[in-house]
């Protein structure tokens, strides 16, 4: 970073002496266009945040943290967003169950123990591959495969469920996220220098011990990182939901229990932003539905940041 | 322990396969029981039993290409400013404005897109008789990836070596001159990879579609922005959403799948292509 | 290593175990069959969704125990599931057809058909469209039957009325854009019937609205899509033009016989206006026997407080419910 300032400022010299006080009308139009192309990006984001924010205003002066706690309603004066948020909870959580171990253990095969060869190759632009596919395709996979399987070992809830429930699309999206949790993991074993893992091989530890006590811990930084930001991919994601059967209208789990929850029918909330937009009280689609997106957009801004001072705090750099 | 690993690894080869055996599976089914007649039938209607494959194709198309029109000149030109021309304390203050871009859901941008490009935009500014058309998905979805293809271009410039700015500045060339003429073409393939990978996801982004352009459970085949349609990813929605599970007409239900397999090798392709692209600038350096 | 390293990692292994745990404890204490709980789906029309939503949302208050869950995919998609006995009660904005009845009879689900309410199906334009008050039946076919395929301007309709001795032709020289719902909404469906079905057979044309609209199964695109164009043309069901009387107006209906009718509480409900038509719903009788809380949920419907929700949600009560009522006591 600081090299390159340096030689900036150099060249900077060395073309104001070539070229004297020359304006350069052409040049400073170039830059501007492109400044202008980064504030017109910039002026997206604002308008976009400023209209759900204006939008969603109302709803937490008027009403708090009650808009939180309460449940899905068709009064648009007591309507919230709790029965979603613990959803998409539910399924964040089995995410990170199914995604995490997976995604690290073929980290470390990948990086640690993978021999140069064809299946090596392959494995690698396979990952690559997966974690291209529209996540809508990850649906179809759900509702073809993941869904059966649920109902098929007897957690598919009651038979109106079938396995349209929190399980099924918690292990969808652990699946449309495992790519994106190997390539990170798979990063920061990579930044781990061999010096650490000869180290260890000179005091007679074995690779997995290795693996265990030094690269690992090494690189849980970069791999928690990676993580937080594929589970907030996971909690945002709405297009397989709807795909494999999530609840769009009315909801109410009642006092149902932990285990009725995971294997009954479901909501999240992205789903309740969708269809909070199609309601015929304008007042869920102008204020509600801004609210429910301020409530997603907040619990992503906490991840994301989170990650990033993880990253920055416990980043070593060697 | 190495076999338990391997074996963790292989579970992304299982679910390859899983995904192409069930896409393909249900699709074959389709392609069999279909009067093949009502494939180039006048549109995209599953529920009337008019099922033109080309109708979703030619909306992906025209919507992911507008939407690049729009992602383009945003990204790129975010990129080389970010690049080439700001100062590292602006960079510091900017980047995360596009990461912040790229962390918002698709949801969100399709409420965004619904309720406020097409009224605003297609309307009010383009006097259009509908707000919800395929522009204003592609406006909503060409704002989804650019901060994609700002940093992966943004990427592709910084890794452009020192030394070739330096040599065109010690021949007396200006810094625009520099950047247009040896940065940008160095940087060539990785810009390439940016505005592929950009594509491809336009062409799979599901969420902006369904709920912004219009006639997304079925629509006449169109290549003008300004109609309301529907595209791959939007129809295979909203079959899901009609029933609420893919559970309607059976032959609806096996098109979804002919739908789907058609988008996964579209994306396939084209990620393999930003793939060779990207692997040729890390052998240039 | 650094402490607050392992700290972390500590608290996501917490995490990640208290959500295996939270699994496994589950497991043990579940019981699936729910001893008070118990659970209702309700699909179907989108157009009866908000009347069986109120009365869910009313049920649950009072017996918060209830798993409870109601969704408007349309009626035909509705029927769907539930002659797969993959929903308890399936709200439906026309009567079951006779595929969809063999259906439930091939997967042996037994049925009760309730009357709940009345709707008047709204045939929309814009608020600044005064070149157009009303239409009858035959301008409706013109304008968007299926043989106006590609008519984008009113104009463009004027021959085919002509020839259909339309009443309301010639139409202004303005953009038609129409918006509707699709082919999975029962509201579609009443509409070819009421409007199409006729004149189609009788020029042997096919039984369906003109390809080219936009189709929509959210109606607030419908809504918003009508209130977009000065000159539109789309219908909805009554209760989504009543909470939208700001931004779009109701066209008077013609069925050729007893003049130009507005929808209205009064002119719905004495079936004058000519679009009216019946919203049901249908209970999984088995299921209704089986499982208290379902039929729980029925008694509930029908009872003062339950069918209040019909005229909180803007649709038109009956005049008289002793059919339903019989219908369901001799389910």
């Amino acid at each position: 970073m600081t090299g390159r300032t340096e030689t900036l400022d150099t060249a900077a010299v060395v073309r104001a002496s070539l070229r004297g006080r020359r304006f350069n009308p052409a040049g400073v139009a170039f830059e501007a266009t492109l400044l202008l192309m980064l504030l017109v990006s910039l002026l997206i984001l604002v308008t976009l945040l400023a209209d759900i924010v204006i939008g969603a205003l109302p709803v937490f002066r008027d009403r708090g943290v009650d808009f939180v706690t309460s449940g899905i309603s068709l009064d648009s004066s007591t309507a919230g967003v709790w029965t979603a948020l613990l959803g998409s909870i539910g399924i964040t959580l089995i995410v990170a169950v199914v995604a995490f171990p997976l995604g690290i253990g073929a980290a470390v095969y990948l990086e640690e123990y993978a021999p140069d060869n064809a299946l090596t190759r392959f494995l690698q632009t396979n990952i690559r591959n997966l974690a291209g596919v529209p996540s809508i395709v990850y649906g179809l996979l759900g509702l073809a495969v993941f869904v059966r399987l649920v109902d098929l070992i007897g957690l598919g809830g009651p038979d109106t469920t079938a396995g349209r429930n929190v399980i099924a699309a918690g292990i969808t999206l652990a699946v449309l996220v495992l790519p994106i949790i190997i390539i990170t993991a798979s990063e920061a074993l990579r930044a781990v220098p061999d010096t650490i893992r000869e180290a260890g091989f000179g005091v007679g530890a074995t690779q997995w011990e290795v693996i265990r006590h030094h690269t690992l811990p090494a690189a849980a930084p970069g791999i928690l990182t990676g993580t937080v930001l594929a589970l907030a991919r996971a909690f945002g994601e709405t297009a397989p939901l709807l795909v494999i059967g999530v609840a769009t209208g009315f909801f109410s789990a009642g006092s149902a229990g932990l285990f009725d929850r995971l294997t009954g029918t479901y909501t999240a909330l992205p789903a309740v932003v969708l269809s909070w937009s199609r309601q015929a009280d304008p007042v869920f689609k102008e204020n509600l539905a801004p609210a429910a997106i301020v409530v997603l957009l907040v619990v992503l801004f906490v991840a994301n940041g989170s990650a990033v001072i993880l990253r920055n705090r416990y980043e070593r750099r060697w | 322990m190495r076999r338990l690993f391997l074996g963790m690894a292989i579970v992304s080869i299982a679910v390859s396969i899983a995904i192409v055996a069930s896409l393909l599976g249900n699709a074959v089914g389709f392609f069999v029981d279909v009067d093949k007649g009502s494939l180039l039938d006048v549109g995209w209607f599953p529920r009337r039993n008019r099922f033109d494959l080309l109708t979703p194709i030619a909306g992906t198309l025209v919507m992911s290409l507008v939407a690049m029109l729009v992602a383009t000149p945003l990204g790129l030109g975010a990129a080389i400013y970010l690049a080439e021309y700001a100062k590292p304390r602006v960079r510091r203050l900017l980047k995360p404005v596009l990461e912040i871009l790229a962390g918002i859901p698709s949801v969100v941008l399709g409420f965004f897109a619904l309720l406020w490009i097409g009224p605003n935009v297609v309307v009010e500014l383009l006097n259009s008789p509908k707000p919800a058309t395929i522009l204003t998905a592609s406006i909503g979805v060409g704002i989804l990836v650019t901060p994609l293809v700002a940093s992966v271009s943004e990427d592709a410039l910084r890794a452009v070596p020192q030394a070739l700015r330096e040599a065109s500045y010690g021949l007396g060339a200006k810094k625009s001159t520099t950047v247009r003429s040896v940065v940008l073409p160095a940087a060539v393939s990785g810009i390439m990879a940016s505005l592929i990978l950009g594509l491809s996801r336009a062409i799979g982004e599901t969420m902006v579609t369904f709920m912004a352009a219009g006639a997304v459970g079925g629509a006449l085949r169109t290549w003008n922005p300004l109609d309301s349609g529907t595209t791959l990813t939007a129809a295979i929605a909203s079959v899901a959403t009609g029933s609420d599970q893919v559970a309607g007409e059976a032959l609806a239900f096996e098109g979804v799948f002919a739908l789907g397999i058609t988008l996964f090798f579209i994306t396939l392709v084209l990620n393999w292509m930003s793939d060779r692209f990207v692997r040729r600038v890390r052998q240039k350096y | 290593m650094n402490p607050r390293l392992w700290v972390s990692l500590i608290a996501a292994l917490v995490l990640v175990g208290a959500a295996c745990g939270g699994d496994d404890a589950g497991t043990g204490d579940g019981d699936p069959t729910g001893g008070d709980g118990g659970s209702i789906v309700i699909s179907g029309s989108s157009t009866v969704e908000p009347i069986s939503a109120r009365n869910a949302e009313k049920f649950s208050a009072e017996n918060p125990d209830i798993t409870i869950s109601v969704e408007g995919p349309g009626t035909g998609d509705g029927f769907k599931k539930f002659c797969e006995g993959q929903t308890d009660i399936s709200d439906a904005s026309r009567a079951i057809k006779e595929s969809e009845a063999e259906d439930c009879a091939a997967n042996g689900v037994d049925y009760v058909e309730l009357e709940v309410a009345i709707d008047g199906l709204s045939v929309l334009t814009s608020l600044t469209n005064d070149a157009v008050a009303c239409l009858d039946f035959k301008d409706l076919y013109a304008l968007m039957g299926p043989e106006s395929l590609g008519f984008d301007n009113w104009s463009d309709a004027d021959a085919l009325a002509a020839e259909l001795g339309a009443g309301h032709a010639p139409y202004p020289d303005a953009p038609l854009v129409i918006t509707a719902p699709g082919e999975e909404s029962g509201t579609y469906d009443t509409f070819v019937e009421f409007v199409i079905e006729d004149l189609a057979e009788e020029r042997g044309a096919e039984n369906a609205a003109r390809l080219d609209y936009v189709a929509s199964p959210n109606d607030n695109v419908i809504i918003d899509g009508i209130a977009g164009s000065d000159t539109s043309l789309g219908w909805v069901g009554y209760a989504f033009f009543v909470e939208n009387q700001d931004k779009v107006a109701a066209l008077a209906v013609d069925d050729g016989a007893s003049g130009c009718v507005e929808p209205t509480p009064a002119s719905i409900a004495d079936g004058s206006y000519p679009l009216s038509r019946p919203l049901f719903i249908y209970v999984n009788t088995g299921k209704a026997a089986e499982k208290p809380e379902l039929a729980d949920y029925v008694d509930f419907y029908l009872s003062t407080e339950g069918l209040a929700s019909v005229a909180e949600t803007g649709y038109v009560e009956l005049a008289d419910y002793s059919d339903t009522f019989a219908a369901w006591e001799n389910r």
